[in-house]
């Protein structure tokens, strides 16, 4: 790549990076408030039991320098957070944002995978109703990829570890930590990955949004001299018409995916961050939600991050708006 | 004869045609599909809450457990303990119905307060603030900030709902922006303002009751849907309504146990239920999507 093609990326990339740290602020804030809110601070949680009178606990709180007003509270919480300090987990006692690191790669993971999964499905089909439209074979194929995200994705879950096991006998019945010895480890990753790839809700609006836009790119004039000449149209129209849209829907589909994740991971009993989201909701473990609250945002910033500098490689104007 | 719109040069805008007739029959189909099962949600739900029902959702039946459709008697069979699953699956509406509307409202109401503010002014500092809120609402996925506000509270589908309300919220107010920057460029605002009439009445009678009405019901089965979807998951979930009273989740997760032993009914049923019905409001937004605003002006 040239120079002068780095150039504009590094001006949005500092831009948008000033945009993620400011937005990360805001999402800080939202966690903090909403605990901050909660009737029961984890400081008199930790209480419970241990100390009876109300002035004991306000002594306590403030010989162990837990500061009153929530600007100070918030700020203190925020320097351990960026100190690395996420706290400890009120079930395990272990440090949260080791485990929440660690989890969290399993998700990523799945994430990952399933986004592939949808792309496969998504990306043919809309293209083909995009150039050819709605015809005999496009339709069918729309409609039933609509009632496929229309299914609880929970369900599809038991439907295809049934299939799987009891049919077909391919994957072992438990998923996760017992696995281990065997080297094919990753097929269990398949499963769902596939439920969340297909189920979720994902593949209709991905579908949708990449056929309205490549049908917006094909009905452009550049692309009807690109066919008078006889130059390819596909060259012509992949920038604008599959590039951008492509990271443009992983970007905005990312937090949803997320939240099935944590659905997919239930079902399938897969070790990852949405598991332990749903373990601390059942404890009401304030630490590692918020841990697992935080995490998933940075995960999200960051897939908008790439869709903006993806965005800039291709169309180095933008970078002057 | 040309009508009058169509001598101003403002074809298609204003057709003689009435819009049932200009639209492609599959929109049509969607939204009758969708009108279909709107219909029946609100008739059900209705139905559960005056106890009309063919059983009483909670009575055990022993010697008539996982009967399969069909079943004289049980139109939609039994669950695992022999409850009848029509009754069950009625009743599970009143889980998500009122809920889910007022998650449809808060999206709503905040959306177009918000979409106007940002919209209407010439220029106010709004803009980027909404950007802003937009973009802080985007990076939570909802089903965790769900999680997080239930840790932080208490699994009550009424907070679920504020939430998932206010995570709409963004999304309205930038249709709402969308269409008023759109219309603010049109004659009829300018005449407006030569006119003399209020701000308010421009606002709310020419923008958003003539202008944003068809707008606003796409948002709103949308947001049902939406609402539905996080009913269901949180119940599955175990967070919501709890065994022995029915929500469609908790009836997929209680049925879900007697998967393995193929016994698929108990947790079909309602499986479908949700199919159906997300579905339902899906393809009616869609079609009337399709319908009402983007062939407009074609």
């Amino acid at each position: 790549m040239k120079l002068s093609a780095i150039r504009p990326i590094a001006l949005v990339l500092s831009r948008e990076l000033t945009i993620t740290a400011l937005l990360l602020l805001g999402v800080s804030f939202v966690v903090f408030i909403i605990l901050y809110l909660s009737p029961g601070d984890p400081f008199s949680v930790l209480l419970e039991g241990q100390v009876s009178t109300e002035e004991a606990r306000e002594g306590l709180r403030e010989a162990m320098g837990v500061p009153k007003s929530w600007y100070s509270q918030y700020l203190s919480w925020l320097t351990n957070m960026l100190q690395g300090n996420f706290g400890t987990s009120v079930r395990t006692g272990l440090p949260v944002l080791q485990e929440v690191l660690r989890m969290g790669l399993n998700t990523v993971v799945l994430t990952i995978g399933s986004l592939f999964i949808t792309l496969l499905l998504a990306v043919p089909l809309a293209l083909y109703s995009a150039v050819r439209g709605t015809d005999r074979i496009s339709w069918p194929l729309t409609m039933f990829s609509y009632v496929i995200s229309a299914l609880p994705v929970f369900w599809l879950g038991y439907i295809v570890i049934y299939f799987f096991t009891h049919k077909l006998g391919i994957f072992p019945m438990a998923f996760g930590y017992s696995s281990g010895g065997s080297g094919s480890a990753w097929l269990y990753a398949l499963l769902p990955i596939f439920v969340l790839g297909i189920g979720n809700g994902t593949v209709s609006e991905v579908i949708r949004f990449l056929r309205s836009e490549m049908s917006r790119v094909m009905a452009e004039d550049y692309i009807r001299t690109a066919r008078a000449k006889g130059a390819s149209v596909w060259k012509h129209s992949f920038k604008e018409g599959l590039l951008i849209p492509v990271t443009e829907i992983i970007a905005s589909k990312i937090p949803f995916i997320l939240g099935g994740a944590v659905i997919v991971e239930q079902v399938f009993n897969w070790p990852g961050m949405g598991k332990m989201a749903w373990q601390a909701a059942q404890d009401r473990d304030y630490p590692v939600i918020m841990g697992v609250a935080i995490l998933a945002a940075v995960l999200v910033r960051l897939g908008s991050l790439f869709q903006s500098v993806v965005y800039v490689a291709v169309n180095p104007r933008a970078s002057k708006e | 004869m040309k009508s009058y719109s169509q001598i101003a040069g403002e074809i298609g805008e204003f057709s003689d045609l009435p819009f049932w007739k200009k639209a492609d029959p599959i929109d049509l189909a969607y939204v009758g599909y969708g009108l279909l099962i709107v219909t029946l949600v609100v008739m059900s739900y209705f139905l559960g809450s005056f106890h009309l029902l063919p059983y009483n959702p909670d009575d055990i039946d022993l010697e008539l457990m996982m009967a399969g459709p069909g079943t004289p008697g049980h139109i939609l069979g039994t669950d695992f303990m022999g409850r009848d699953m029509l009754s069950r699956l009625i009743v599970g509406i009143q889980a998500y119905f009122l809920p889910g509307l007022l998650a449809v409202f808060i999206a709503l109401f905040f959306g177009t307060v918000l979409g106007v503010l940002s919209g209407y002014p010439a220029k106010t500092g709004f803009d980027t603030g909404i950007t802003y809120f937009t973009n802080l609402v985007d990076s939570f996925p909802r089903l965790v900030l769900i999680l997080l506000v239930i840790a932080a509270f208490k699994p009550d589908i009424w907070y679920i709902m504020l939430v998932v309300g206010i995570t709409n919220v963004p999304v309205v107010a930038s249709h709402i922006k969308g269409k008023i920057q759109f219309l603010k460029q049109k004659n009829f605002i300018e005449a407006d303002m030569a006119l003399g009439l209020p701000t308010r009445t421009i606002i709310l009678k020419h923008i958003l009751w003539h202008n944003c009405r068809s707008l606003l019901i796409i948002q709103a089965t949308l947001g049902m849907a939406e609402a539905i979807l996080m009913e269901t998951s949180l119940s599955y979930l175990g967070f919501g309504v709890q065994e022995p009273t029915p929500s469609w989740g908790n009836m997929v997760q209680a049925g879900a146990n007697y998967f393995m032993q193929g016994k698929f009914w108990p947790s079909t049923a309602p499986a479908l239920a949700i199919l159906f019905t997300i579905l339902g409001f899906h393809l009616l937004g869609d079609g009337l999507n399709n319908i009402l605003e983007e062939k407009k002006g074609k």
